[in-house]
């Protein structure tokens, strides 16, 4: 065989330039009404077709070169010649031929006006036809001449709204097409396997080129009228799906399972489900079913989506196919991650768009994957990328984390990633908190998420030892930061747990984290005190509800301190003191009073650089100034430390600045005594 | 002077009573003539004529006539069943029949069935057989594989035939076999002869007034 590429383009042309001309003398022959001259002409051109040098691709255009030029035959056949001559007559002519192959493109052609003269039954000449072209054995060579035979025989096929009795009934039709395909997958399966090893991939690819000569048999099947769904599911389908089984060949059910899906209508394959999915259960070897059970399940969802109407009642799809895909996972042990996960996917988008209120569904699906992995833990190797891809189906359908939450095996399964993906799918969890503003208002939620994103939250066992790029931590961080903005509620009471529950998660984030993560909740409880304060009268407890906050407070600013973020705690103080001033009450006057005095304390005790000093200082000094409600006692020391704070500055000028800004503290001298 | 005569005789052979019991034949070897021939006899030189008679031995459907079907291999490499519808065919008839493949270990590239004529001449010693294939016909293209079945339809109308003859006037014979041969991808041949008797059918179009009426060819 010949098999460089300029060789076959070589051959090629050869056997195209006899093509041209022996069709060139057929039909000058026939135009003189020579029809023994033309059949000579015919043949020499069909001898062409037995070559064994071309390859598929160079075959089918050598073929289609061939078979349009018989159109002409067929022509003069239908036209002048069977004026005045029996067609029968030439059904037996053409059988004299010495070589088969020309011999059955000849028959077929003749058969064909034979059977449109209907002088014949059209059942019988089509056996007659389906039978004969056994005589090729040889696979190419045979797959084309029967591919020739369905394509010839398209509009001549007895179904149900022709006009014509007694010749053939839509079930000879079904058998014609149903023996023509049995014998072309046997042909094209019998390719596999021969020749050498060596050339397997070769051949693979070979055969998937000629692929579609065999499913345009289920096509042609598909556009029978008279299949009706009782024929397909006793006739039409049992009868395929038994030829998928014997031929025990991967190439052939893959592609075939896959035609049947897309070639006949969805409502067959809903009443024939159960025996589809069975024919995908049994263990044959290496089929990929994946892809099978994805494509359908894709294509009944889109029907279910098209209208609601059209899947049955007693039809409960996502029940059939979760179980079908469970048995199938658990039967082929071998079965990758990879694909285990794109099954479950398939499920997850099932639900999603047919079943979208019943996020137990979802969970489902969730569950089973985690009872998966958890029997078999090495089965979950290596599958990070995938299994991030199915969580981010539902939290992009969702769109809404609340949903999510609800879920309870999202969570279960967040184990058995990997350390990077499991952050960034935490990332993009807390992206999409925050881009779409979802406030999640109940501490148990809250707690829930927080576990969720624990990989943002605190270090994990998993984690690498090597320290991380600076730049992604603080992006990570921040992250988090303004999350806590989201976890909000509208009611304080539940507001206050919230805020509990975010500290002793956040808490577990480290010294490392927390100079992120906490400013926002303080600033949260802080705003808290504001809202107890502005409904002091629907709410007697209110007061001590502010003192706990204040502590609360005062813990987290004192957890800053010990991990030595001096100026963050700093301002953080004297911020709380602010609010302590102005909710009013004993216990808060006492909590700023701490407070500032904290403030100073890291201020003496830590700031050493004399700029920064400056700062601090005219920072305490100008918050205290606005604070109104210190009693005397309070303010008195205060201001006095202040001043001496101010006058032990290093450089003169900063000390003239300091002084002079607590000017203000003594002449405005705002405190509670004085009403302001 | 020359006298023209212009002869033009229906010969009936039932008026005659002249047997003829074989059937024309003309082959590589030998040829079975039967001629009229009329002499006028004269003083000096004698006129003679000859003319050709065709003669057709016709028979009627055989009142036995059973397949031929039989199982032939080799041991380990090619096992098949070859089955033909009938052992006696007349000369427009069809050849029916399959061949099943029991078992297929050897690469096969085609197989065709031939029609072998055999023209034994002589006897005893000197006895010659002249075969000589009239047809070559392909039924089948490319490799089989185990319980396949391959259908033969062999037209014999196509071909130039005889009936068969056995011992014609003891002096030759004229038999028919059908060759079944395979070729495998070496261009190995196997191969499987069979003998069938061809016979000669009336044809339709006779009356059976004119039986026995004889075509009369214009020789010169």
């Amino acid at each position: 065989m010949a098999n460089s590429e300029t060789e076959q383009a070589k051959y090629l042309d050869a056997a195209k330039e006899v093509v041209k001309r022996e069709a060139f003398n057929m039909q000058r022959a026939l135009d003189k009404g020579q029809l023994m001259d033309g059949l000579r002409h015919a043949t020499e051109m069909l001898n062409e077709l037995r070559t064994s040098i071309l390859m598929p691709k160079s075959y089918y255009e050598l073929y289609m070169m061939v078979t349009m030029e018989l159109t002409h035959l067929n022509m003069y056949m239908s036209g002048e010649f069977i004026k005045e001559n029996k067609i029968a007559d030439l059904y037996e002519l053409v059988q004299h031929a010495g070589n088969i192959v020309p011999r059955l493109y000849l028959l077929i052609t003749v058969g064909v006006v034979y059977i449109k003269s209907q002088e014949c039954s059209r059942k019988d000449i089509l056996q007659d036809l389906v039978e004969m072209c056994r005589g090729v054995q040889h696979p190419l060579r045979g797959l084309f001449l029967r591919n020739f035979l369905l394509t010839s025989t398209r509009d001549v096929l007895p179904d149900i709204d022709d006009n014509i009795v007694d010749s053939g009934t839509i079930d000879d039709s079904i058998d014609f097409i149903l023996l023509n395909f049995s014998e072309m997958n046997k042909l094209w399966v019998r390719m596999q396997h021969q020749g050498h090893s060596r050339d397997r991939t070769k051949r693979e690819q070979e055969r998937l080129e000629l692929k579609i000569l065999v499913g345009t048999n289920l096509e042609r099947l598909s556009r029978l009228e008279g299949v009706t769904v009782s024929k397909y599911q006793n006739h039409v389908l049992p009868a395929i799906l038994k030829q998928l089984i014997n031929c025990k060949d991967s190439i052939a059910q893959e592609y075939l399972m896959d035609c049947i899906i897309q070639v006949f209508p969805d409502e067959f394959h809903l009443k024939t489900l159960d025996t589809f999915l069975d024919t995908c259960c049994q263990p044959q070897g290496t089929v990929n079913v994946r892809n099978i059970i994805i494509s359908i399940i894709g294509r009944l969802s889109n029907y279910a989506q098209a209208d609601p109407s059209n899947i049955p009642e007693d039809i409960e799809l996502f029940q059939i196919f979760s179980g079908k895909v469970t048995q199938i996972i658990q039967s082929r042990t071998e079965m990758p991650p990879e694909d285990i996960l794109a099954l479950q996917s398939a499920l997850i988008k099932l639900a999603l768009n047919v079943y979208p209120s019943e996020t137990g569904y979802v969970d489902k699906v969730l569950e089973n994957t985690c009872n998966i992995f958890n029997e078999e833990r090495s089965r979950a190797k290596g599958c990070s990328a995938e299994l991030s891809r199915m969580l981010r189906v539902p939290i992009d359908h969702y769109g809404d984390i609340l949903t999510i939450i609800q879920l309870e095996h999202f969570t279960q399964l967040f184990g058995f990633l990997e350390y990077k993906s499991r952050k960034e799918l935490c990332v993009y969890l807390a992206e999409n908190v925050i881009q779409t503003e979802t406030h999640i208002d109940s501490h148990d939620q809250v707690d829930l998420f927080l576990t969720m994103i624990s990989c943002l939250v605190t270090d994990q066992a998993d984690q690498s030892a090597e320290p991380e790029d600076p730049e992604d931590f603080e992006i990570e961080q921040s992250l988090v930061g303004r999350l806590v903005h989201q976890l909000t509620s509208g009611i304080p009471d539940q507001q206050f747990l919230i805020l509990n529950t975010c500290k002793k998660h956040l808490l577990t984030g480290g010294d490392k984290r927390i100079q992120y993560t906490l400013p926002s909740l303080i600033f949260r409880a802080i705003q808290l005190c504001r809202v107890y304060h502005d409904l002091a009268a629907e709410d007697e407890k209110w007061e001590k509800k502010v003192t706990k906050i204040l502590m609360y407070i005062n813990s987290l600013l004192s957890t800053l301190v010990k991990a030595e973020y001096w100026d963050l705690a700093l301002r953080l103080f004297l911020q709380a003191a602010l609010v302590c001033d102005m909710v009013g009450i004993q216990s808060a006057e006492t909590a700023g009073y701490e407070f500032v005095s904290q403030a100073f304390a890291i201020y003496e005790e830590e700031v050493s650089d004399s700029k920064a000093q400056l700062i601090a200082i005219s920072l305490i000094v100008a918050t205290f100034e606005r604070t109104i409600n210190f009693s005397e006692e309070n303010h008195e020391p205060l201001r006095s430390q202040c001043l001496r704070a101010s006058s032990k500055l290093l450089k003169k000028p900063d000390q003239c600045r300091a002084v002079s800004l607590c000017a203000h503290l003594y002449w405005s001298g705002k405190n509670r005594e004085m009403a302001g | 002077s020359i006298i023209d005569c212009r002869l033009k005789a229906v010969v009936s052979t039932q008026s005659t009573g002249v047997v003829k019991q074989y059937e024309s034949y003309a082959g590589r070897n030998c040829r079975l003539r039967y001629f009229l021939r009329v002499a006028v006899s004269r003083r000096l030189v004698d006129i003679v004529h000859e003319r050709e008679l065709m003669v057709h031995q016709l028979s009627s459907y055989p009142e036995t006539n059973s397949s031929l079907k039989m199982e032939v291999g080799i041991e380990d490499c090619l096992h098949i069943e070859f089955e033909y519808n009938r052992s006696k065919y007349h000369l427009n008839d069809v050849i029916v029949g399959k061949i099943y493949f029991i078992l297929v270990r050897i690469k096969i590239k085609h197989m065709e069935l031939s029609i072998i004529k055999r023209e034994t001449t002589g006897s005893g010693p000197n006895t010659y057989n002249e075969n000589e294939q009239i047809s070559r016909y392909e039924i089948m293209d490319g490799a089989p594989v185990r319980g396949e079945s391959i259908p033969i339809r062999l037209f014999l109308s196509a071909y130039d035939l005889t009936p068969t003859m056995k011992d014609v006037n003891k002096k030759f014979s004229v038999r028919y076999y059908l060759n079944l041969v395979l070729v495998d991808e070496e261009d190995r041949r196997y191969f499987k002869q069979q003998e069938i008797t061809l016979w000669r059918k009336s044809p339709t179009s006779l009356k059976p007034e004119n039986r026995g009426v004889v075509a009369l060819e214009n020789h010169t």
